[in-house]
């Protein structure tokens, strides 16, 4: 998968121009491709879905361990795209079909959806302004990591949200906290192919929970202190003053 | 508005439509919906015993009230326990208060199958369950021995009749992987026929839709006789309790319900049964069929009938 995908651009450093740009168009569209396929190759078993859940996360390493340049693909925006899209078709029609999520729970879904996209959307927009008229040059931070942060924020609890929903429906769950159930029991999911459908989507949308856990952690510890020190320190000086 | 570009009309007109269809109320579930407050309980219950029983001797009849406003939850774990040794119940697993009178006598009906650890857990945990609540009662459990999918209306049509035979006035419909966690969810009938398992652990407590009218239900057995039963024809799961309820509809029969937190159940993990092939088409003719297909074509060959110590055992080839 993203393996593949990287040798072939690693291969053919050489090609033309004209064979280029059908390279940059194949990658875009391969994730949309490849990731339903993975996802169902894990609906045959709970063996084959660890397989390519390790797999997939041993990608993201090796993706994450290169040097950043390397990493101008739209093969990368790509999948994390199309894993969105994909796991938001999965619960408005996989999950939302097995008629225990309610009107409220869906709603508010879709409200953090909404607000993810939003700020993703006004990230690119501002950097792209950015990139367009140069004007962050010589800044350390650019304008748009409080998009950022926010987009990276709600992302993290939509997908909280809506696994711990996929997982409570196609699992026994058992009350955690008040009305907060948490998935118990996952043995049956595989006997059908919609709960195992929803099942390994679930599954795959808690590996990115994951992944947006280390990057808000990153955040705290490391950029947050020092994004802060500019803004802090002028309001220490005019205190000072 | 002139100012407003087309494009971003038609992605915002897109947009709404998606909304409307995705939280459409037949899209989602529901954790609230109308059910009899618990201080109408007691003047919404039938109250009825089989003429046969055998009264005690004791002068006072049983009150109710407690049992309905009782606030405990049982554990499911109740099922892996065993039963006291002096416990009272009758070969057949038929069972009533000795301290004072019984104001309901209830038949219990469950389908079975090859699910023996299930039906263990299911007999210890239900006669723990239903001796806190005072009532007279009796389970039935109808076995298909034969091949054939899984008919599970057409067991409790066999369940129904046999207990009607024997005179009791109520039925409850009930699945073996079901355990119901609140005492005061009394296994009594209430006039309107009533769903009991609105709230279950396997749904997320949610009610799916507004007329399943499955799992665990209670019916007069004069309202079970007038709706002709159940259907006989669905073979495999599931259709059979919708079938049902468009009978009750039919007869402009409503049901009821007790509220979410009194109809908890605790559903027991098995594998998915093999769903039936022709369970759409036979919904739609749902209406059309009910005067001829019920209880008044019952046809099936009995093999053994056994009281057990703990329920009436009916094995029959269908």
């Amino acid at each position: 998968m993203v393996i593949t995908a990287l040798t072939m651009e690693d291969i053919l450093p050489f090609v033309t121009s004209k064979a280029n740009k059908k390279k940059v168009d194949t990658d875009a569209i391969l994730p949309f491709i490849i990731l339903p396929l993975l996802l169902l190759l894990c609906t045959l078993s709970r063996t084959v879905t660890i397989i390519v859940m390790v797999t997939i996360a041993m990608g993201v390493l090796y993706v994450c361990t290169r040097p950043h340049q390397k990493n101008r693909s739209s093969f990368f925006y790509s999948w994390t795209l199309s894993s969105g899209i994909y796991l938001f078709l999965v619960f408005e029609f996989g999950v939302l079909r097995l008629l225990e999520i309610t009107q409220v729970e869906n709603f508010v879904l879709l409200v953090l959806v909404a607000c993810t996209c939003y700020f993703f959307h006004k990230m690119k927009a501002v950097a792209d302004f950015e990139l367009a008229t140069g004007s962050s040059k010589g800044k350390e931070y650019r304008p748009n990591y409080p998009y950022f942060l926010a987009g990276q924020i709600f992302a993290f609890a939509t997908l909280l949200f809506g696994t711990n929903l996929g997982l409570t429906t196609v699992c026994q769950p058992f009350i955690f906290i008040g009305t907060i159930l948490m998935p118990e029991d996952c043995s049956d999911v595989y006997y059908q192919m919609d709960l195992a459908i929803c099942f390994v989507s679930s599954v795959y949308g808690v590996g990115y929970v994951l992944i947006i856990a280390l990057v808000l952690l990153k955040q705290i510890f490391v950029y947050i202190p020092k994004y802060c020190e500019p803004q802090w320190r002028r309001i220490v000086n005019v205190l000072n003053v | 508005m002139r100012n407003v570009p087309k494009k971003k009309i038609i992605y915002g007109a897109v947009v709404v439509i998606f909304l409307i269809v995705l939280l459409h109320p037949d899209m989602n579930g529901r954790r609230s919906y109308e059910y009899i407050p618990k201080e109408a309980i007691l003047d919404n219950l039938y109250y009825a015993v089989t003429k046969s029983f055998k009264l005690n001797n004791s002068t006072n009849e049983c009150d109710y009230r407690d049992i309905v406003f009782d606030d405990t939850t049982l554990s499911p774990s109740l099922k892996d326990g065993d039963l006291d040794d002096g416990h009272k119940i009758r070969a057949g697993g038929e069972c009533a208060p000795l301290e004072c009178r019984p104001k309901f006598s209830t038949a219990i009906v469950v389908p079975y199958r090859n699910r023996p650890e299930q039906l263990h857990d299911f007999l210890i945990y239900m006669h723990t369950f239903l001796r806190r609540q005072q009532i007279h009662y009796r389970i039935y459990v109808i076995e298909q021995l034969d091949s054939l999918p899984f008919n599970r209306a057409k067991l409790m049509n066999i369940g129904a009749k046999l207990a009607m035979k024997a005179g009791f006035p109520c039925l409850v419909l009930h699945d073996v992987d079901l355990l119901p966690l609140r005492p005061a969810n009394l296994y009594a009938c209430t006039y309107n026929p009533r769903h009991l398992s609105s709230s279950i652990n396997k749904f997320r407590y949610v009610l799916p839709y507004l007329h399943l009218f499955g799992g665990a239900i209670a019916i007069r057995a004069d309202q079970f006789r007038t709706v002709n039963g159940m259907s006989n024809q669905y073979y495999g799961w599931g259709g059979e309790d919708d079938d049902f309820y468009s009978r009750l509809e039919n007869k402009e029969i409503k049901i009821c319900r007790f509220e979410p937190a009194t109809s908890v159940y605790y559903m027991l993990n098995h594998k998915p049964e093999v769903k039936g092939e022709q369970r759409h088409a036979l919904l739609d003719r749902a209406e059309k069929r009910m005067p001829l297909d019920g209880l008044n074509n019952l046809k099936y060959t009995e093999i053994a009938a056994t009281l057990h110590p703990l329920f009436t055992h009916i094995m029959i080839n269908i």
